[in-house]
């Protein structure tokens, strides 16, 4: 029987969602800062509204105090899939008033996919875009990379915050104390930003020759981006822009740096190198290599570059940007298109497989694929042996554990719904005559929050395709727990007794 | 003597050539560039656009930018100019000395110069790591470039006041509550 939420319950939704979009509504002060100093004042306005919306609704919400702040499980995932909607809404008004979008589901697409770190984008005439607005394009990657709810929790944790803890997909608890591990994501991040925004703003202003202000917007933006595995870019051109070996390798170091565990920072601060015999490193090591050679191996047989310099570059950064899941890429997305083969398999397969588990990176994650491949051996060993043995299969994460059914079970059934969410966008994609090739790869792209694209995602794509990207981008993010406990709670509102 | 009229000849074949070959150089679309790439490597060609972004001046003499060639170039958004799709751009890299006197680069507040740049295509450049782009020998200013004003929109900032103004009392109503 389902139980109808009470008015207690709605009250505690109500009063933490308050609080972290009260939080969302002070990030949207900085982006007014830089467009008051950019001078971009028409921009500064829409910002003005975006946080006045952020702030009232965030008051609103918490006026009544519930009696108990203790969050059950139900409560954490509803926050956290109603935050992940909310968030985009109204921080698609600055972009809606810029005049860059042809409808309204297009801002909300692109404020999706910032805040889901995906990278796909819908906007017209980047180019020209305020740089105010383009920062906080970035800024979306930056709150969802880190997990906006990490963010409220890092000031105000309470009863019951684990649950919107592993709402954001996150399952690496570093600290006894869910406050002290969000305030460890924020030191890592923190680290990253200041080593990245000063390498990249170094290389482009010493290297490329940018002005000093101009240095710094591509090296926040970049930072951001590459850091939280997002794949917006400053410009239409995305990293292709900079046109330096230099640049790119900055860019995938941090690219690198976000698609890590914040689990697997801790333990390389930590001086713990044993981790590097994690089931989950050799897993992504592994599958990094295996894209990587499939990749090179297709381009090499279609002659797609005739210098070994320009396949392995080229070819190297978009595998990574591939499994990293950030969608940056230096080649044209025309281009990307005609990959075909073994380059198009071992792209779309390093999209799909993704980046580690609790990192800012989406797909199906290596630890996934690591244990699903020890369950398949483990089953086809059982085959193997005479009925009645028994085998026990050991994995090293973190030291030795035991593979158990429920953790198979566990495993196999989110891979699986990544495959499926997969195969909603390609079959969506296919009932508009869009070629299967383009088709599965957009859709992989969407779900496993890359943003690589064959040129698909478009302002005159149909509407059913945009908000099923829109869908993929949600679900794939948050590992769909929060989503199926969103609806079940919107039913039993509607059904429960 | 005969060295020297063969130097001579020689001298006068080249320069036809190169006369030909910058006649030859016909305007090619960007959307074109960005499809079939391939079809252009090496060619000697002329791209008509906007200069957008940034004009990168590098130690080695070379400045780099990019050059679109979509709707905005002649129409920009700010001035009423229909949207048009994403941007079409292909990089161009050129000796410093040809942007020095150019307009400011596109972007906000800013119509870049529209511009002819010549040059030879480079695809997959080998000697780049593969890089595209249009190495250019000759930059012709066809409009030049110009800043563009966006008014603030009144109703967005008076709704922007009205919105924090109502935030701010919620947040003291709500303060008074619980004190209460």
């Amino acid at each position: 029987m389902l139980i109808r939420p009470n008015r207690g319950d709605l009250r505690l939704i109500g009063y933490n969602l308050g609080r972290i979009l009260g939080v969302v509504a002070a990030a949207g002060l900085v982006p007014l800062t830089w467009a008051l100093v950019a001078g971009e004042f028409a921009p500064a306005a829409s910002f003005l509204l975006m946080i006045g919306i952020f702030g009232t609704l965030a008051f609103a919400l918490r006026q009544r105090a519930p009696q108990s702040n203790r969050l059950e499980w139900s409560h954490g995932m509803v926050i956290v899939g109603l935050t992940w909607l909310i968030v985009p809404a109204i921080g698609a008004v600055p972009l809606v008033l810029s005049g860059h979008y042809g409808s309204f589901i297009d801002p909300f697409f692109d404020a999706m996919s910032g805040l889901t770190t995906t990278g796909l984008a819908l906007i017209q005439d980047l180019d020209h875009l305020a740089t105010s607005l383009n920062f906080w394009r970035h800024l979306l990657h930056f709150l969802g990379g880190q997990g906006i709810v990490i963010a409220v929790l890092s000031l105000f944790a309470g009863g019951g915050a684990m649950t919107l803890y592993y709402g954001e997909a996150r399952d690496d608890q570093i600290f006894p104390s869910v406050r002290s591990t969000a305030r460890f994501i924020w030191l890592v991040s923190a680290v990253h930003a200041a080593f990245g925004i000063f390498a990249l703003g170094a290389v482009g202003y010493f290297v490329l020759g940018f002005r000093p202000f101009r240095a710094i917007f591509h090296a926040v933006t970049i930072f951001m981006a590459a850091f939280d595995t997002g794949g917006f870019a400053p410009q239409s051109s995305s990293i292709g822009y900079y046109h330096s070996a230099v640049f790119e390798a900055v860019t995938a170091v941090l690219m690198v740096a976000g698609a890590l565990s914040f689990g697997l920072h801790f333990a390389l601060w930590r001086g713990r190198h044993k981790v590097l015999r994690n089931l989950e490193i050799r897993t992504i090591l592994a599958t990094f290599l295996g894209t990587l050679l499939l990749t090179l191996a297709g381009l090499a047989g279609a002659g797609a570059f005739e210098s070994l310099s320009g396949l392995s570059r080229q070819g190297f950064f978009q595998v990574l940007s591939a499994h990293t899941g950030t969608g940056f890429a230096t080649v044209p997305s025309l281009e990307l298109a005609s990959w075909g083969g073994l380059a198009f398999g071992g792209m779309a397969i390093a999209m799909a497989l993704g980046g580690m588990g609790s990192s800012t990176a989406g797909g199906v994650k290596s630890l996934r694929i690591g244990l699903t491949i020890k369950a398949l051996s483990s089953q086809v060993r059982q085959v193997l042996l005479p009925e009645g043995a028994v085998i026990s299969t050991r994995y090293w994460q973190n030291g030795w554990k035991q593979l158990n059914p429920d953790l198979i079970q566990a495993v196999m059934g989110v891979s699986l719904l990544y495959v499926a969410l997969y195969l909603l966008g390609t079959g969506v994609g296919l009932m508009y005559h869009l070629p299967l090739q383009s088709a599965l790869f957009e859709s992989v792209s969407a779900g496993a929050n890359v943003g690589l694209s064959v040129g698909i995602t478009d302002p005159s794509m149909p509407l059913v395709l945009k908000l099923t990207y829109i869908f993929q981008m949600w679900a794939g993010r948050l590992e769909f727990v929060a989503i199926f406990s969103l609806f079940g709670f919107l039913f039993s509102l509607v059904r429960g007794k | 003597m005969m060295r020297r009229r063969l130097t001579f000849l020689l001298t006068i074949t080249v320069a036809m050539l190169a006369a030909t070959s910058a006649q030859a150089a016909s305007d090619v679309g960007v959307d074109e560039l960005l499809s079939d790439g391939a079809a252009f490597a090496g060619q000697t060609i002329s791209v008509v656009g906007e200069l957008i972004g940034d004009y990168g001046r590098r130690s080695d003499g070379s400045a780099w930018t990019q050059l679109n060639g979509d709707p905005y170039a002649s129409a920009p958004l700010l001035e009423s100019g229909a949207l048009g799709g994403s941007n079409a751009g292909i990089g161009i890299s050129a000796p410093a000395d040809l942007i020095a006197d150019l307009d400011p680069p596109g972007g906000y507040h800013q119509r870049g110069p529209l511009v002819r740049v010549s040059g030879i295509w480079e695809y997959h450049d080998a000697d780049r790591g593969g890089e595209t782009y249009l190495d250019a020998v000759s930059i012709e200013v066809l409009e030049p470039g110009r800043a563009i004003e966006e008014e603030v929109n009144p109703v967005v900032a008076s709704l922007g006041a009205l919105f924090l103004v109502t935030a701010l009392w919620l947040a003291l109503r709500g303060r008074k509550r619980l004190l209460d």
